[in-house]
């Protein structure tokens, strides 16, 4: 059985605890074996910077040094741990001085950042370590007739030496989703406008006014839901007319668990669809 | 040289019926053209009417910035074979910024703001000789706190995908907030930090979302994004006190605490009014009728914790 290390982010804590038994449903039903990286840290959700921003490379070298340990990969299913993550690793594979001086310091708890492990989330974690073919052959039932607009996020196409997929052109949600037998709904109004979740904690009506064009966007090109694989996203969208999802809720229903065991019920905005 | 087909999707503006259109140019051309050298020869040949702004051709004057499918760029930087997507390319103007005609935009909004931050030194009397026989030294150390951001061009392609000013047209703006810092950090600079800090807040560094596309956009590197949290790390200890410095305190503390912020208490901490603790105390009655336990309301510190804040506060010291 492969196995991957799960980054525990914010988004596994508190009112979102649920994701991370989403997570792992998720990695059971596509038959990989997840390690959770219990000492991990917060990667510093681009807030820490505004303390010091040093201390964001030191964080997560040690939460990469943590699955390098273990002999896993590194999986987190949120976009801004993944695009953090993804760009210290970026910083300390290309500059050996900073590698070195953070090592000297890690090796203190007895770690030391490599550079082995590669850095998942989910969009490419489906693609490229579990594959397309796998992933198509766990589904076992399909959502006829729905029609679901992709929402990516902004940190998994940006910025451009951290994007996972095409960032002018990308088509691996796409990909993830027609599996599942339902409508993608592309080119809708807003499909890459951000969600505003930064900006929950510094200027709260900046979020309130971008969460919800999107999903305006995606409601007025007739989609049924918004599928995102993005915690936060998803967070900072829930609760307005249009519904959306994470991307991992759909595909755990598509595979056999009941929408109860994929959280569909703690939606603020009920998930009306069907499936065979 | 190798010829190849393709459709070159332009979005038109036409300013005497203010029409809005996207029209096709089916074209075959080298392989080796810019973007730029592909609308000229789309004008050239095909439509002289095509309206766009070049100069230099070489990636500094900073005139032909435009959104080449879907992502802010200089045309004349980026090669024209490898926007092709499905036989296509797409061009557009910039966002956030009034079209005069075609891929032309009026640029004035977006320097009128950069006016308002006082793009420019204000020297310090103290540091900065007051005849002109003497230099005005700057260190290369002291040069490097900045060097990357004077490279700026104000070709305004972060301006033109920035996902703040989608939020609100006021926004100050990326290469703005950029400048500030810039001359914040910059030595031979009189004006007070908290003076700078005030007008880069007015509209400005609260209001950013960090999604990174200003760093996507950039053609010559610089990192607005990374600037703006330096100015709020500056705007928090020069004594800033609001929403997002008491955000940003707080999650520092729970993190070398615990090793994880502390979403629970985020609210009332960083509100930190009634609006705040009704926020936590609607939490805290979710987790209740969820059947949580009291130990899954919040993060607790891991084992070897100690291990963990002697990481933290060596990384502060030593890196």
């Amino acid at each position: 059985m492969k196995k991957i290390g799960i980054y525990p982010g914010c988004c596994f804590q508190g009112a979102d605890i649920h994701n991370y038994d989403i997570t792992t449903d998720f990695l059971n039903r596509m038959g990989v074996e997840g390690i959770l990286l219990e000492r991990a840290a917060c990667c510093g959700g681009g807030v820490i910077d505004e303390t010091n921003k040093k201390i964001v490379y030191g964080l997560n070298a040690r939460n990469i040094a943590l699955a390098e340990e273990k002999g896993v990969d590194l999986y987190t299913p949120c976009n801004t741990c993944y695009m953090i993550i993804a760009k210290t690793k970026l910083a300390l594979d290309s500059d050996p001085g900073l590698k070195e001086k953070i090592n000297e310091i890690l090796a203190e708890e007895g770690l030391e950042y490599k550079g082995t492990a590669k850095i998942y989330h989910t969009l490419n974690l489906i693609r490229d370590f579990i594959g397309m073919d796998t992933y198509k052959s766990k589904i076992q039932r399909k959502f006829e007739g729905v029609k679901v607009a992709p929402y990516y996020g902004c940190h998994v196409l940006a910025p451009n030496e951290v994007a996972l997929d095409d960032p002018e052109n990308p088509t691996v949600l796409q990909e993830i989703l027609k599996p599942l037998g339902v409508e993608v709904v592309e080119g809708y109004q807003n499909e890459q406008t951000c969600c505003g979740y930064h900006a929950r904690f510094t200027d709260p009506e900046q979020k309130e006014r971008l969460a919800i064009k999107p999903l305006e966007g995606a409601k007025e090109a007739g989609a049924n839901v918004v599928a995102t694989p993005c915690p936060l996203c998803h967070k900072a969208m829930d609760g307005y007319e249009e519904p959306i999802l994470q991307v991992t809720q759909l595909i755990n229903v598509a595979c056999g668990a009941t929408p109860k065991d994929a959280f569909w019920d703690l939606n603020k905005t009920e998930i009306k669809i069907s499936f065979s | 040289m190798k010829k190849i087909k393709y459709v070159t999707k332009v979005k038109r503006y036409n300013p005497e019926t203010k029409e809005s259109y996207w029209q096709d140019f089916e074209v075959e051309v080298e392989d080796s053209l810019t973007v730029l050298e592909l609308l000229m020869y789309i004008k050239d040949k095909i439509d002289a009417t095509l309206t766009f702004r070049a100069f230099c051709r070489s990636a500094i004057c900073g005139s032909c910035a435009m959104i080449i499918n879907g992502r802010a760029g200089l045309a004349c930087k980026i090669q024209a074979k490898d926007k092709i997507k499905n036989g296509v390319i797409k061009i557009e103007p910039l966002h956030h910024l009034p079209v005069v005609k075609d891929l032309v935009v009026d640029q004035e909004p977006a320097f009128e703001k950069f006016k308002k931050v006082k793009p420019y030194l204000i020297p310090d009397s103290k540091v900065v000789p007051d005849n002109n026989k003497v230099e005005s030294l700057v260190l290369p150390e002291e040069f490097a706190r900045y060097d990357k951001q004077t490279d700026c061009i104000l070709c305004m392609a972060c301006y033109g995908q920035c996902n703040a000013l989608e939020g609100d047209e006021k926004y100050l703006g990326p290469f703005q907030l950029t400048k500030v810092f810039r001359f914040i950090m910059d030595t031979r600079d009189g004006m007070d930090v908290e003076e700078r800090i005030k007008l880069a807040e007015d509209h400005g560094i609260w209001e950013c979302v960090q999604c990174q596309m200003c760093l996507a956009a950039c053609p010559k590197g610089v990192k607005p994004g990374d600037d703006i949290l330096e100015l709020r790390r500056i705007a928090k200890d020069t004594g800033k006190e609001n929403i997002a410095t008491r955000r940003a305190k707080f999650w520092f503390a729970t993190v070398f605490e615990t090793g994880q912020i502390d979403k629970w208490h985020l609210p009332e901490v960083a509100f930190g009014d009634e609006k705040g603790e009704a926020i936590t105390e609607k939490l805290e009655i979710e987790f209740k009728n969820r059947g949580m336990k009291e130990e899954e309301f919040g993060p607790k510190p891991f084992p070897g914790i100690e291990k963990f804040r002697n990481f933290i506060k060596k990384l502060e010291k030593e890196l």
